[in-house]
């Protein structure tokens, strides 16, 4: 057996453990539904109206997928300029700090009214808390680029553009992919309480505070599992390109 | 513009002050076109500092220096210079070849006058079959062959190298080293090498400037009359035994010993 199998067979013995000890957790204690679920309940829950969770998956999905984009694209903008002059990143630190700092549950209503219920304000929240991490993430990566090929550009008077594309942006893509799996399980939260403290049409954030007010365990935490599998999925699709796109970088390599 | 008069590296009472330190006292030195110097010195001494002033990547504070009549900025912008630092700065996202093409490829607007084929150099150099290659693939040696070849491809009528092959071990050094000759020499590029090894100096060089301790001042220069083409064979002949003990005892003599 590979290295790969190997480790493939392990991570599945963990995942298989973890629901075991859940299932039968639950069911030693008798744990109400509504404060823990059995995963054998959430699969059924699940199985009896598929398409409906899918949907709302779907939709938080485009939430968070919308949101880090954007967050990304802001945070590139920003780190360049952060990253090349001390003074700006010197000045932005206050902002940054405060972002990461400010619980987002107690402003929510703000947000509601700045960017109207629903959609916008799910993609605005998810932007707004996950820049912080691209933000410092860009920067320390391009200032990390290898100093005698700074030189190396400059010997030939490389534009700033050059040295931005091809050298300081390359080097902070390892970070910023480091960024984007935390920034995942941050979007993903923030966009499941936006969708429900915002009042969105659907998505499940939306769903999950329905069956909450509703009282319905069963509904509440199949909407809190198909958040998770969603997070699950982004991660592995980060992993897949982060292999792509970083081949030549030290953390894909096998040892 | 250049003219016949100005041609070379003219190095004219040029001194460089970090903060509070000397790092480099006033020094001259001029390099002819095609002609291949040698700078050698002990650590600290002000060396590196001196190719950095001529490449334009530090200015000094005082004097002057002109490549073929123009300021090192002047120079840069034109692409006159191929550099090769101390460590060989290959960028890990480019396979080898894009590697060795990095300075045609940047300031393209510039074209070079001569500019070289990588892919036959990286043949000359004997990495062609390392072309589709990652830099973490290759050994410290080859990385820095690639480092050479890159600088080669330019075409640039000038190349400073700074410590090339400091990193390596003495079998890799002395390939090095022969395989920079062989490189060299059907050229015509006019080089400044900065070394801390006497056979580097010798094996290489047209002429050997010595500096002194820091803040670094040229204490002598020795003439490498040495016949061309130079192949391994010449580092057992007397005469270039005796060439490294005349730049050996320039070197003590600068530290006072």
């Amino acid at each position: 057996m590979n290295r790969s199998s190997r480790s493939g067979l392990w991570i599945t013995v963990g995942a298989v453990a973890l629901v075991l000890i859940w299932e039968a957790l639950v069911r030693l204690l008798d744990v109400r539904p509504f404060v823990l679920l059995a995963p054998s309940r959430i699969v059924s829950s699940f199985a009896d109206d598929p398409g409906f969770y899918l949907s709302d998956a779907w939709v938080t999905a485009r939430h968070l997928v919308v949101g880090l984009a954007i967050a990304l694209a802001i945070a590139l903008v920003a780190g360049s300029a952060l990253a090349a002059w001390r003074p700006f990143e010197h000045a932005a630190q206050p902002a940054l700090v405060l972002v990461m700092v400010t619980p987002w549950v107690a402003y929510i209503t703000s947000v509601r009214l700045v960017t109207g219920p629903g959609t916008p304000a799910a993609v605005f929240l998810v932007a707004f808390v996950t820049i912080p991490a691209f933000v410092y993430a860009t920067v320390g990566g391009m200032r990390g680029a290898d100093p005698a090929a700074r030189e190396l550009f400059s010997s030939v008077d490389a534009s700033r553009r050059e040295v931005l594309l091809r050298l300081r942006l390359p080097s902070a893509l390892p970070a910023i992919f480091t960024a984007a799996r935390f920034n995942v399980g941050l979007g993903l939260g923030a966009a499941y309480y936006a969708e429900g403290a915002a009042g969105a049409r659907s998505g499940l954030g939306e769903s999950g505070f329905r069956a909450s007010a509703l009282n319905e365990g069963p509904w509440l935490w199949t909407t809190i599992l198909c958040a998770a599998m969603l997070g699950i999925v982004a991660q592995f699709a980060l992993i897949l390109t982060e292999r792509r796109l970083l081949r030549w970088h030290q953390s894909q390599r096998r040892a | 513009m250049s003219t016949g008069a100005e041609a070379g590296i003219e190095v004219v009472g040029a001194a460089k002050r970090f903060d509070r330190v000397d790092a480099l006292a006033t020094v001259d030195l001029t390099v002819a076109p095609g002609e291949i110097v040698t700078v050698i010195g002990p650590s600290g001494c002000g060396k590196t500092t001196l190719l950095r002033l001529i490449g334009g990547l530090e200015t000094p504070s005082a004097g002057a220096i002109t490549i073929d009549g123009e300021t090192p900025e002047r120079a840069k912008g034109r692409k006159r210079v191929g550099f090769v630092p101390q460590a060989p700065a290959l960028l890990p996202w480019r396979t080898v070849e894009a590697n060795a093409r990095l300075l045609l490829d940047l300031n393209a607007a510039v074209t070079p006058p001569r500019p070289s084929d990588p892919v036959d150099l990286l043949d000359r150099v004997g990495l062609a079959e390392f072309r589709d290659a990652y830099p973490h693939e290759l050994s410290g040696g080859m990385q820095q062959r690639v480092g050479l070849v890159r600088a080669f491809a330019l075409g640039a009528p000038y190349l400073l190298m700074d410590e090339p092959f400091a990193a390596l071990d003495e079998i890799s050094r002395a390939d090095m080293r022969h395989l920079l000759a062989e490189l060299c020499e059907p050229v015509g590029a006019g080089v400044v090498f900065v070394t801390h090894s006497l056979a580097e100096a010798v094996y290489l060089s047209d002429r050997v400037v010595v500096l002194g301790p820091r803040p670094g001042r040229v204490v002598g220069t020795v003439t490498i009359d040495l016949p061309r083409p130079r192949r391994p064979q010449l580092e057992d002949d007397p005469a270039f035994f005796a060439l490294e003990s005349e730049v050996r005892a320039l070197l003590l003599t600068g530290v006072g010993r």
